[in-house]
């Protein structure tokens, strides 16, 4: 697949509102001490727009979590540009929140301590960032387990800490590196929904890396299909679904979208290595 | 410490099988040791083993708390304590430090690792004679000795739990807006500490091994100085005392760091290992 | 890389060994300055001095750690294996542990004199204890199913504990014989400084005390040296055991 097709493919796509992240002709290369470079990246271009929730979407291996991390500011830049607001990426900052999967809690702080950690990097008052964790920590669920280690919660409650840590610093955009993918099913679906309603409740640009088509469709404004090796955009397409109707996951339009998708992310011709 | 089979005494049974299963229980805890001793007591009395080898176990404990009345006890253990737990202490503070620093510093791993590599498995007792030479006889070279060998497990123990914290971790502090200086106060060395412990927990008793050695061999008193002492006078009850009295030193400290690192670890869902 | 950069800091400190005494830095006796400290050590080896005592040295140490290493394997992995061994040994080891080893050299001079049976004690009963633990936890940790299918293969219960058991034990047990290494060479260095008649232990304590300190470097860079080729030889030694892993 040309880059000529990709380009058209990412600028057909519409991003609602103003772009809040532009990536352009990123490419990164992934050096391993030993052993042969892999090209993880080829050539992304993308744009999310404001307040809009998008997925990225692909088997392992396509270099999702790694677009990921490079638009976090975790991994340096080589090659194209990444910008947030139309500042370039260059280091990681609080206003870009990230989740990973495997939570990455500080185990030997407490829930509101963990909550605390950003605020008091920002010099916050202490009794100013108390309060403000409680509340968090309160929209989160997790009231009444302030004091708890996170090795004494269970995964659907670590990974609430973990974003509320993130949500509380009220980010403008927010990184989610398949949030979900540690949690059993039903768990999962829960937090989903919740993931939604948050959202609904104060809108933020969301990158959101995932391997499960119908959590892609169930979630994102718009889903970035990638094919790995070299990882590259191979499709965009827009959900359109009506979230308005709670029973949407049932409904002829979310049940096709998905169908259309999985096709999409399957039907993947072997390209050359 | 469990033993397997008595665990299903619960509250419902009867008083007296309670008492019972309790004093099973302390037999199988400790049932061997007390054989150990009134075998010990008794190859004493009897003169199996004459009582230069062996004296009995009564005449120790008796020494003990003579030593404890005229107050030798208190004198000679403050000495070895305080050769012991200073030479610890600087070993830890240094070692942690210098840990971090190698952990951290391409330049300080450069010029140092190779040392330290070196250092670790290094019978390091053998320098003692050097350091008496550079240091005299007195608690400069015992200090020096213990921190010597107590700092190379820390040293290590620090790089491997600093190296060793999770990408993701010290990404999310990055994330929440921490800065360079931040991360290694308020994440890796917190997120190190269970295996940072766990070298200083492995110091403590070589520091005490240590301290013995070079009470024993310069004097100077202490309770290792004070055992050679019995030793040269034939004072084989001294010198089981001497044992006696550095065992339960050695217990406590022991007991006392594994207290302090659940009190810092309580955090960490760690399994306890079932022996030591 | 790694090797190399050892080499040049090697070098270096060498270097600095060799001159700083010769420039006057610090004062020759304190700091012998190394050429003169590998002459004095070719006058050792010449003499036969550095032989005698050190084969007297290794001996003790052989001897010691082999008791140690067969007795505690057979403790530990018979207090895993068996109830009533654990029953019986576990007391006497949690009791043991604390106690600070070199406490022993009395004791054992005590008992057996300044000559070898001492040393080979004191090592022996010093160096068991890491050995039994590692045995006894690695042992422990040998999944039940493994002993299951071991048995359901048809394997007799001895026959198990041999095939099963004791390969998933060693690299614990491994690592405790390790610790026991270099326990083996503090006792047996620091046994020979305070109460021998032979040994390196002892030479070093001669020739300090008769001031005769080149000597007394060559002994102790001479035991240092040996002790860091133990231990990097049976690290791997280690390695190609546990080439399974």
């Amino acid at each position: 697949m040309g880059s000529a097709t990709q380009a058209e493919v990412s600028g057909a796509g519409g991003a609602k509102g103003d772009s809040h992240i532009v990536v352009s002709g990123l490419t990164h290369v992934y050096r391993p001490r030993h052993g042969r470079q892999v090209t993880a990246l080829d050539d992304i271009n993308l744009t999310v727009g404001n307040h809009e929730f998008v997925a990225l979407l692909g088997p392992s291996g396509c270099g999702k979590s790694t677009l990921l991390y490079l638009i976090g500011g975790f991994l340096p830049v080589e090659k194209g540009s990444i910008s947030v607001l139309g500042e370039p990426v260059r280091e990681p900052g609080p206003d870009r929140g990230i989740v990973f999967q495997h939570f990455a809690l500080f185990p030997w702080k407490t829930v509101r301590a963990n909550v605390m950690y950003g605020l008091e990097r920002k010099g916050l008052p202490k009794r100013e960032a108390e309060a403000r964790a409680a509340e968090m920590i309160a929209q989160v669920g997790l009231k009444g387990f302030e004091d708890s280690y996170p090795s004494q919660l269970s995964g659907g409650m670590r990974q609430r800490a973990a974003i509320a840590r993130t949500l509380v610093l009220d980010p403008s955009t927010l990184l989610m590196d398949e949030p979900f993918g540690a949690l059993d099913a039903q768990t999962r679906n829960l937090m989903q929904i919740e993931l939604l309603a948050l959202w609904r409740r104060s809108p933020k640009a969301v990158v959101f890396v995932t391997h499960d088509v119908h959590e892609a469709v169930y979630l994102a404004d718009r889903v970035f299909v990638m094919s790995a090796r070299p990882g590259r955009i191979k499709a965009v397409v827009s959900t359109g679904i009506d979230r308005s109707d709670r029973e949407f996951v049932k409904s002829r339009a979310f049940v096709e979208k998905v169908d259309e998708i999985w096709h999409l992310v399957h039907d993947q011709p072997q390209g050359p290595r | 410490m469990a033993i397997d089979g008595l665990e299903r005494a619960g509250e419902r049974t009867p008083a007296l099988v309670a008492v019972l299963n309790g004093a099973g229980r302390i037999l199988l805890d400790y049932g061997s040791l007390i054989a150990l001793v009134i075998v010990w007591e008794a190859c004493a009395r009897l003169q199996i083993v004459s009582p230069y080898l062996l004296p009995s176990f009564t005449n120790v404990l008796a020494r003990i708390w003579a030593e404890i009345g005229d107050g030798t006890l208190l004198v000679n253990l403050a000495d070895t304590l305080r050769r012991a737990l200073l030479g610890f202490a600087i070993a830890v503070v240094a070692g942690v430090a210098l840990g971090m620093l190698l952990a951290r510093s391409v330049t300080a791993e450069w010029l140092v690792g190779p040392l330290v590599s070196l250092g670790f498995p290094l019978p390091k007792i053998t320098f003692l004679p050097i350091f008496i030479l550079w240091f005299g006889v007195y608690d400069t070279s015992k200090v020096i000795m213990v921190v010597c060998d107590a700092i190379f497990p820390v040293i290590t123990a620090t790089i491997a739990g600093a190296q060793g914290v999770e990408r993701q971790i010290i990404w999310s502090a990055r994330n929440l807006g921490a800065r360079e200086r931040d991360l290694w106060s308020t994440i890796i060395l917190p997120a190190a500490a269970p295996q940072i412990l766990s070298g200083i927990e492995v110091a403590l008793p070589i520091a005490l091994i240590i301290a013995v050695v070079g009470e024993m061999m310069l004097g100077g008193s202490g309770l290792g100085g004070a055992m050679m002492q019995s030793w040269r006078f034939a004072d084989s009850v001294g010198v089981f005392a001497g044992l006696l009295e550095l065992s339960v030193v050695g217990f406590i400290l022991i007991r006392l760091m594994a207290a302090v690192r659940r009190r810092l670890l309580r955090w960490h869902a760690e399994a306890q290992p079932d022996l030591v | 890389m790694t090797r190399l950069r050892g080499g040049i800091g090697l070098l270096v400190l060498a270097l600095l060994w060799e001159l700083a005494p010769r420039l006057g830095l610090v004062r020759m006796d304190t700091l012998p300055p190394l050429s003169a400290i590998f002459l004095a050590w070719l006058d050792l080896a010449r003499s036969g001095d550095l032989w005698t005592h050190g084969s007297a040295s290794l001996l003790r140490a052989a001897a010691g750690v082999a008791i140690a290493i067969v007795a505690g394997t057979v403790i530990g992995i018979g207090m895993a294996a068996w109830v009533p061994v654990r029953i019986v040994f576990r007391p006497l080891m949690e009791a043991f542990y604390p106690v600070p080893k070199s406490a022993l050299i009395p004791v054992t001079a005590l008992w057996l004199g300044l000559g070898d049976a001492s040393k080979v004690t004191l090592i022996a009963l010093g160096c068991i204890l890491p050995v039994a633990i590692g045995a006894y936890n690695g042992a422990r940790g040998c999944e039940r199913v493994l002993i299951w299918s071991g048995r359901s293969l048809g394997a007799g219960k001895l026959r198990t504990l041999v095939d099963v058991v004791v390969p998933s034990a060693l690299p614990e047990l491994l690592n405790g014989v390790r610790t026991a290494l270099a326990l083996s060479l503090v006792l047996l260095v620091s046994s020979e400084l305070i109460v021998a008649k032979n040994g390196l232990g002892y030479l070093i304590g001669f020739l300090g005390g008769s001031g005769i300190y080149d000597a007394m470097f060559a002994v102790v860079l001479t035991i240092a040296i040996f002790g860091l080729i133990v231990d990097r030889l049976y690290l791997r030694y280690v390695r190609s055991v546990l080439s399974w892993q």
